[in-house]
């Protein structure tokens, strides 16, 4: 594109000093444009805001901090010792900092070159993505876009956006976009919410909220330690144990309010996780009368008519030896279990043992007098 | 690092190699690419060029160049992108074992190999400092995520390559209410999740029209050479009505009413207000008497169908038919 028209530069008159953002570039620039490891004073020459800070202690305080930021952001500087006599000095390799070169494999094998390289990139490997490999990393960023987690779209725009840099990323995204719809929850929680709950478990960090428990219609103040965050369906929930109990829980993220962390020694975690927690072990799909605690029983099922809804469902149970048409379900909730299979309006119907016969037909019974009643 | 600072710290590692290759580029187009409004694209232009007159550091090479539409850049530094971020490859890893789950052993390489080229993407992590530390749990042990059961993965294979590759399929299904599989090819424009299932969004040939099929009642699919065209003006939006997936234009309404000791969880779920007496009713759209029944009845005497007629006969008739069993 040509640049023509009314072209103005911007610059800017005496005002305060530059900002942090600016600083922090200024430090990376510094960094990156040595290929040696920098000491204290060279770098405090070539940031223009060291050179405003006024006394030793108020710019050491400060590159501290500008250090710690941005190693937290994901930035490798390094330290190490330099010099006769060793002094603290500071490296930031453009190879540990800049993204790879990556091109696309041709369908015959080769592939497309990447631009042509300069200093400082010419340390630069390069990444070839065969053309599914990359339709399938469009289609997970698609994927994680959908959860609802606005944190989580955010970073996968982001690294969507680095490989755009060299890679036709953009159409596939597009097309994966288009290709795969998927219905969820779309008030999960809020932004502040997830983020909050994302520190907490990479930090092992304890949390309280207020809870709404939907079964027992209630409304209380947790503390939890948080195991894990699940999608289930078209849900976000926190696996987390709350004080003083071993049982992981699920607490479903639009139900929580007032959510709120431990501050307190953010590099020491407040708990730690048992060994055998499998968190995707313990998110595994369950139906809800596999939950809770009672004895598990078993019950015979069959089918009465294999429509597509009964067979389907009837493939959750195990077959029975000798009785195609009948399959075994492991049950914790008798109650649960008789509504799912009213459901089925008697193309599914327990057969055995007697006790839960009883109780569907009472169920049906007890529906229809409802109907009954309202006509 | 304060969470606003590291945004734009972000936002201009993204900006300045796109805009620093010697080209004018349109501003809207910039904001696009970026998933950021023109305006905030301004804003990062001003904060990278407020210097006040200090000598030294980034700016000196800086040039910024803003027309009516277009910008442009010049300058030495950051002209490519930083590596992925270890918050960045982990939403992609996420996203690939999301999609590993529901992958044949033969595709599972695909989503290996992609995520091992992901990783060497990635930032070295600093080897100390906050950049190595706190994190006691690394996030992708720490996320689980599952849309819908995946099913047979062979068919949902097969299903996405019908999509992708424009092809049909000749499928054998049998519907919710039918005790007979048919046979029918279709045209399978794409695919939705919606409350735990799979569903693929299709032309069926034999009966000329959009229909549904739901991932678990296809007993059978084959791919076929043939292929297709999806008409410009199909959108797979357009099937999603309230959360479900429905394949008439214009459903008709099916009317409910949920007793207070199950209306709030309906009413969480579809954003309602409970009504005074903590019961809820609900108007859901109805394109299937069956589905309707089955809805219903799910719910034992907690749930009764007011509307249409029909479909409260229906539910009765089904009933008597258990009781009389």
């Amino acid at each position: 594109m040509a640049r023509a028209g009314n072209r103005k530069t911007i610059r800017t008159a005496s005002a305060p000093g530059p900002s942090k953002l600016q600083r922090w570039l200024d430090v990376l620039a510094a960094l990156l444009s040595h290929r040696y490891p920098i000491a204290l004073d060279r770098l405090r020459r070539e940031v223009p805001a060291y050179q405003r800070a006024g006394n030793e202690a108020t710019f050491n305080r400060m590159f501290e901090r500008d250090k710690d930021e941005m190693r937290a952001f994901g930035i490798p500087i390094e330290t190490v010792q330099s010099g006769d006599p060793p002094e603290a000095a500071y490296q930031l390799r453009a190879a540990d900092f800049y993204l790879p070169f990556m091109e696309l494999a041709a369908a015959g094998g080769s592939a497309r070159r990447p631009t042509t390289r300069r200093a400082p990139f010419t340390a630069l490997q390069t990444l070839t993505f065969s053309p599914d490999e990359l339709s399938l990393i469009a289609q997970a960023a698609a994927r994680v876009r959908a959860l609802g987690d606005p944190l989580l779209a955010a970073d996968a725009d982001s690294a969507l956006r680095k490989l755009a840099f060299d890679l036709p990323v953009d159409a596939l995204a597009r097309d994966a976009e288009r290709d795969e719809r998927v219905v969820a929850d779309q008030s999960p929680a809020s932004r502040a919410t997830f983020a909050l709950l994302g520190q907490a478990l990479l930090a092992r960090k304890r949390v309280s909220f207020t809870y709404h428990a939907m079964g027992v219609d209630s409304v209380r103040e947790r503390e939890a330690e948080p195991y894990g965050l699940v999608f289930l369906g078209s849900h976000w929930y926190l696996a987390a144990a709350e004080r003083g109990d071993d049982v992981v829980r699920n607490f479903r993220l639009n139900r929580m309010s007032n959510v709120s962390m431990n501050h307190a020694k953010m590099r020491t975690p407040d708990f730690a996780v048992p060994d055998d927690f499998r968190l995707s072990e313990h998110a595994r799909s369950r139906q809800a009368w596999e939950l809770g605690d009672q004895e598990v029983e078993e019950i015979l099922v069959e089918v009465r008519a294999p429509t597509g809804a009964a067979t389907a469902a009837a493939q959750l149970g195990e077959p029975v030896a000798g009785h195609p048409e009948r399959r075994c379900f492991r049950v914790r909730r008798a109650d649960t279990f008789a509504r799912w299979l009213l459901g089925f309006a008697g193309d599914l119907v327990p057969v055995a043992p007697p006790d839960m016969v009883r109780k569907y037909r009472e169920l049906a019974r007890e529906t229809l007098r409802r109907y009954e009643e309202g006509a | 690092m304060t969470q606003d600072a590291a945004q734009q710290l972000r936002r201009l590692l993204h900006l300045i190699p796109m805009l620093a290759d010697g080209e004018a580029h349109s501003l809207h187009e910039v904001a696009e690419l970026t998933g950021e409004d023109a305006d905030d694209v301004l804003k990062d232009m001003r904060s990278l060029s407020l210097r006040y007159g200090d000598p030294g550091g980034f700016v000196p090479d800086l040039e910024i160049y803003l027309e009516a539409t277009q910008v442009s850049m010049r300058t030495n530094h950051f002209t490519r992108p930083m590596r992925l971020t270890a918050p960045e490859l982990c939403a992609l890893q996420l996203g690939l074992a999301m999609l590993r789950r529901e992958q044949v052993p033969e595709e599972q390489d695909t989503a290996d190999a992609a995520r091992r080229r992901l990783s060497a993407a990635l930032a070295k992590l600093p080897a100390e400092g906050p950049g190595a530390g706190p994190v006691a749990a690394p996030m992708d042990r720490v996320h689980h995520l599952d849309f819908a059961a995946p099913g047979d993965r062979a068919q949902l294979a097969a299903l996405r390559r019908g999509v992708r590759e424009r092809r049909k399929l000749r499928l054998t299904y049998r519907r919710a209410d039918a005790v007979e599989s048919t046979t029918r090819v279709i045209c399978p424009y794409g695919l939705v999740a919606s409350h735990g299932a799979w569903y693929v969004v299709a032309h069926c040939d034999d009966r000329n029209a959009i229909r549904i099929f739901r991932l678990d009642r296809i007993e059978r699919s084959e791919l076929l050479d043939a292929r297709f065209e999806v008409p410009a003006s199909f959108s797979l939006d357009d099937m999603v009505h309230d959360g479900k997936v429905i394949d008439v234009d214009e459903p008709a309404t099916l009317r409910v009413r949920y007793s207070p000791r199950v209306a709030r969880w309906i009413a969480e779920r579809e954003h309602m207000a409970l009504d005074a007496d903590g019961s809820l009713t609900l108007d859901h759209p109805l394109a299937d008497t069956a589905w309707a029944v089955r809805h219903v009845l799910q719910y034992g005497a907690d749930a009764e169908v007011l509307e249409p007629e029909r479909t409260r006969r229906e539910v009765e008739r089904r009933l008597r038919d258990i009781v009389a069993s």
